[in-house]
């Protein structure tokens, strides 16, 4: 195989590895495809194409196509998912087989597809990359095919010759696509949505129940996830506040839940009466969030105001309230951004609780290990004033424990796993045997997850999925919760690299943008467009009646014909020919003779005036041979003048014609003189 | 009548023709119907990454169509000559390219508006540079050809459109009559001094001795080289220099037409081949034209080149009076 087939072909393959890509970042996609298609793409870039049969390896796709088939007739798969993973495995199949031109249009063509299933699944900014990979590899692969096959087998393809005009019409095509997506009207029958997906941004998962164990993997995670305006601004590098999303009353050992019921939906959920104080946060959940549970800063007395942002474009949506304080959204989407209120921390309101609700904060496992009564109550040593017994067994904690994320897994008691036998835990560790430490001794406690911190980012605060947190809420009487946290304080927020969380910073930026100028795009903003361009915005203290005066207008009409005139010039004198560089050089050459009063007979060349000087054994014949004979071969013996060669050329000339005309000036003289 | 109309339909689909003629090769219609799918599917969702994809297939389009138009313009082209075309079978043809500012890639060169099969193909045509395109064409039957224009075709950039521009060229292939065997022996030969013959004795088998070759049908036996032919076990024959060098004059009867035209044209080819390959002198006698007997490829050529032009008689006229005129 030829150097240029060799190079098709990988284009080829690199822009069907770009079209999986495209549908891969949904994540999606079943592992196994992922894996047979990644094998695949690897042999097929290594040049192996094991598959010759057409017959044997058909079967095995066909295999690959029950199962799909039957994973999505069983609901297991969604439809499109198993129509994309097929895709997938049957461009894989193309990949591997023997490479001919029929091969090489169903390759691209199932590539085309997945491009097409890849918008259809994912919102991910990635795509954007994978789909411009696709264009630059797939267009390449077609256009050197179309070279390949008109020129002469042995003859050279002319590859780089290709790449120019190519890229000159993909960025015109990139840019037309451009102008296509923002002006084409965005209509829509909606005879089959489909769920939109974060793709790989889901990262949090906020669920309706904290279970113990596991390992704590989330806490090294750079993504942002939420965006807060803050109302007064605090003007704070870091926040250092607790983020609240969900509260726990009910611990069985294992896992924490919590009571209550929810109620109607709503508009606005108001979860306790507000204050002169309030903090008024203006938040943005984004993709990365990856779950409906709304957050606001510790202790939120309002939510309401909710925009739920999908492929579709922005719709408001309403709220509901959970057990456990938790406010949802009722609607599914890709990003949220709402409003809440929130009283500062040292001005808790009590909480409305019902009679249940009030008898479940001091509930305790059934099978509870007896130990950690004991541990409760000698640490506390007879302290039973809530707060101070709270803040007593959290510093205790604080110096006898050891943070880490790195843990063993699922246990029968991971209370007891982590007070007696592992002694490291993470924050829901600390958390939990805070919390059921001091309802052993009769104090009422929950426990509460959401985030802690919040990093300056220009005029907001960002938390990212690492600030994922768990604390506890004490109750004392006449304050109401009070929030103690027994993890570490240098453990509480993020654990990811300052590196890391900056180039995360800038990938959020850029998602950010994408949602909003692309996925998020929509008739309305195509009408704001459309009216921006017809009605530009007006300038308050001037009327849209008053046009410029005349002579504004004969500048105007003076400049662009000035404009033209110099477009005309330029693009004249740049399309004119230009001299060859040997032809200047005999242009020079002549000139001096000329100016030496040396002639040349009619119609004689300069070689033929040089091979005269020769003859005539002339002493200008010298410094001219080597002159003519260069000029000759710059001319037409494909050898170029080199930049500075030819003023070395004309020197010896220059200096004998000086020399004669300084022998003929000196010798003037004497003759009138004499 | 008939040849009227015919001159008239053919100037008439001269000046029909479009600028530029657009075919969607069978990638490019797999890549509308995959465009329409994906446009479906953007309506119906409204997925703006769907738009997207959609604007980026649609964009490519008249990114194609501007690329291959760019590819067809500034284009110069001249045919060049041919050693000999015989009906039926392929024929060199060459034609030369250049184009004056940018390169062209993927060009397929063809005779427009004549019956021609085959085509010749540029991979890529520098700026400036000429181009020698060699084709490998078929003329389906005997006769001057009108050659109206070359027709240019690229696929480029992304071999969705095949996209053509006719070159208008005027020019006329004279087609041979088709090659083939000759089912009918010659006429007579005639005997003795006859036109530029250089001896008398031209049939007497007195040159130098050049060698033994088997005996063929209907040749003399006289000149069997008995004692050889018997050790041998076959007739063989003595080959002299100037041996049995005859004279023929070969004729194509005014009143034929059509096939039976067709098929005399061809047999007096072969024929005439097969007589001045033995060394014989040939003539002709067609209604239009009488050729001297000679020998040599020459000959050969004229003669083909009379035989070509039979049938076609008034046309020749009126080529000699245009090339007169000119």
């Amino acid at each position: 195989m030829s150097a240029p087939s060799r190079l098709r072909l990988l284009l080829r393959d690199l822009s069907a590895g770009a079209a999986f890509g495209a549908m891969a970042v949904s994540g999606q996609l079943p592992a196994w495809t992922l894996a047979l298609f990644g094998l695949a793409w690897v042999c097929a870039l290594l040049g192996w194409r094991p598959f010759a049969s057409r017959t044997v390896t058909a079967v095995l796709l066909l295999g690959a196509a029950g199962v799909l088939g039957f994973f999505a007739a069983r609901g297991f798969l969604d439809p499109v998912v198993a129509s994309c993973s097929f895709a997938g495995l049957l461009a894989a199949h193309r990949m591997l087989s023997i490479p001919d031109v029929r091969t090489d249009g169903q390759v691209l063509l199932t590539s085309l597809l997945m491009v097409a299933g890849g918008a259809a699944l994912s919102g991910d900014m990635l795509f954007a990359v994978f789909l411009v990979a696709f264009c630059v590899c797939a267009s390449m692969a077609m256009a050197l095919a179309v070279v390949e096959a008109t020129v002469p087998e042995g003859e050279p393809l002319p590859v780089r010759a290709v790449v120019r005009p190519l890229s000159v019409g993909l960025s015109f095509a990139v840019l037309a696509a451009a102008a296509f997506f923002l002006l084409f009207p965005r209509l829509s029958w909606n005879m089959a949505p489909r769920r939109t997906s974060p793709g790989l941004g889901a990262t949090t998962g906020l669920s309706e129940t904290v279970r113990l164990g596991g390992t704590g993997t989330l806490k090294s995670n750079p993504r942002v996830v939420l965006r807060a305006h803050l109302t007064p601004d605090p003007r704070a590098e870091q926040l250092g506040a607790y983020w609240l999303a969900h509260t726990y009353d009910t611990f069985d050992g294992q896992e924490w839940t919590s009571i209550g019921t929810s109620r109607r939906r709503r508009t606005q959920v108001t979860l306790r009466p507000g204050g002169e104080r309030s903090v008024h946060q203006r938040i943005e959940l984004l993709p990365a969030y990856g779950a409906q549970t709304l957050v606001a800063l510790e202790t939120p007395t309002r939510m309401g105001n909710a925009v739920a942002h999908g492929e579709g474009g922005s719709r408001r949506t309403s709220l509901v309230l959970l057990g456990g304080g938790e406010v949802r959204f009722t609607e599914n989407a890709l990003a949220y951004s709402y409003e809440a209120t929130s009283l500062p921390p040292d001005e808790d309101a009590s909480t409305q609780l019902t009679e249940p609700e009030q008898g479940q904060l001091l509930a305790l496992p059934d099978r509870l290990d007896p130990r950690v009564a004991e541990l409760a109550a000698q640490v506390l040593g007879g302290e039973k004033e809530p707060l101070a017994a709270a803040r007593k067994l959290s510093a205790w904690l604080q110096s006898e424990y050891e943070y880490t994320l790195e843990l063993g897994g699922e246990v029968d008691d991971p209370l007891a796993d982590f007070l007696f036998v592992r002694k490291a835990g993470h924050c829901e560790h600390f958390a939990t045997a805070l919390t059921i430490m001091l309802r052993t001794q009769g104090i009422s406690t929950r426990l509460a997850s959401g985030f802690f911190g919040g990093e300056r980012s220009n005029e907001d605060y960002i938390l990212r999925a690492g600030d994922a947190h768990a604390w506890t809420h004490v109750l004392v009487p006449g304050r109401g919760f009070v929030t103690l946290d027994a993890t570490p304080p240098a453990n509480r927020s993020s654990q990811s690299m300052a590196a890391l969380q900056l180039l995360t910073g800038l990938y959020e930026a850029l998602e950010s943008s994408w949602r909003s100028s692309v996925i998020e795009f929509s008739l309305r903003d195509q009408l704001a467009v459309a009216e921006r361009l017809v009605r530009p915005p007006r300038d308050p203290g001037r009327s849209s009646a008053r046009l410029p005066p005349a002579r504004i207008w004969g500048v105007a009409l003076l400049a662009g014909l000035l404009t033209y005139a110099l477009w005309r010039v330029l693009s004249r004198r740049l399309s004119e020919p230009r001299p060859h560089s040997a032809t200047r050089l005999v242009d020079t050459v002549e000139r001096l003779l000329r100016e030496a009063g040396v002639r040349p007979r009619e119609g004689e060349a300069l070689e033929e005036l040089t091979a005269r000087l020769v003859r005539e054994q002339h002493s200008l014949a010298e410094p001219l041979a080597p002159l003519t004979r260069r000029y000759l071969e710059a001319r037409f013996g494909q050898r170029p003048l080199a930049p500075g060669e030819a003023d070395r050329l004309l020197t010896p000339l220059r200096s004998y014609l000086e020399a004669r005309r300084a022998a003929a000036s000196s010798a003037r003289p004497r003759h009138t003189s004499s | 009548m008939r040849a009227w109309l015919q001159a008239f339909w053919a100037r008439l689909r001269v000046l029909l023709r479009p600028p530029r003629t657009l075919k969607v090769t069978r990638t490019g219609r797999t890549y509308l119907v995959v465009t329409f799918g994906v446009g479906l599917g953007a309506l119906n969702t409204g997925n703006n990454l769907l738009y997207l994809v959609l604007g980026l297939l649609l964009s490519m389009v008249v990114v194609s169509g501007v690329l291959s138009e760019r590819c067809l313009r500034h284009l110069r082209i001249r045919r060049l000559g041919i050693e000999s075309a015989f009906a039926g079978e392929p024929f060199a043809f060459r034609w030369a390219l250049t184009r004056r500012q940018g390169h062209a890639f993927a060009l397929t060169v063809a005779e427009a508006d004549a019956p021609l099969t085959g085509e010749g193909r540029v991979g890529f045509l520098r700026e400036g540079v000429e181009h020698v395109v060699r084709a490998d064409l078929t003329a389906p039957s005997r006769g001057p050809l009108r050659l109206s224009g070359v027709r240019v075709t690229t696929t480029w950039p992304l071999g969705l459109f095949a996209k053509t521009r006719v070159f208008e060229l005027e020019g006329t292939l004279l087609v041979y009559p088709r090659r083939g065997y000759a089912c009918q022996l010659p006429g007579d030969s005639r005997q003795g001094h006859f036109g530029d013959a250089s001896t008398p004795r031209r049939n007497d088998g007195t040159g130098d001795v050049a060698g033994l070759r088997e005996l063929g049908p209907t040749e003399d036996a006289r000149r069997v080289h008995w004692r050889k032919s018997a050790a041998m076990g076959k007739l063989l024959k003595v080959e002299r220099e100037r041996e049995e060098r005859r004279t023929y004059v070969l004729t194509v009867d005014g009143g034929l037409s059509g096939d039976a035209l067709e098929r005399r044209c061809e047999e007096v080819a072969a024929i005439s081949h097969e007589l001045l390959e033995t060394g014989n002198e040939v003539g002709l006698e067609t209604l239009g034209e009488q050729l001297r007997p000679a020998g040599g490829p020459t000959q050969e050529r004229r003669i083909l080149r009379a035989l070509a032009w039979v049938g076609f008689e008034a046309l020749r006229e009126k080529q000699k009076e245009q090339e007169e005129a000119a």
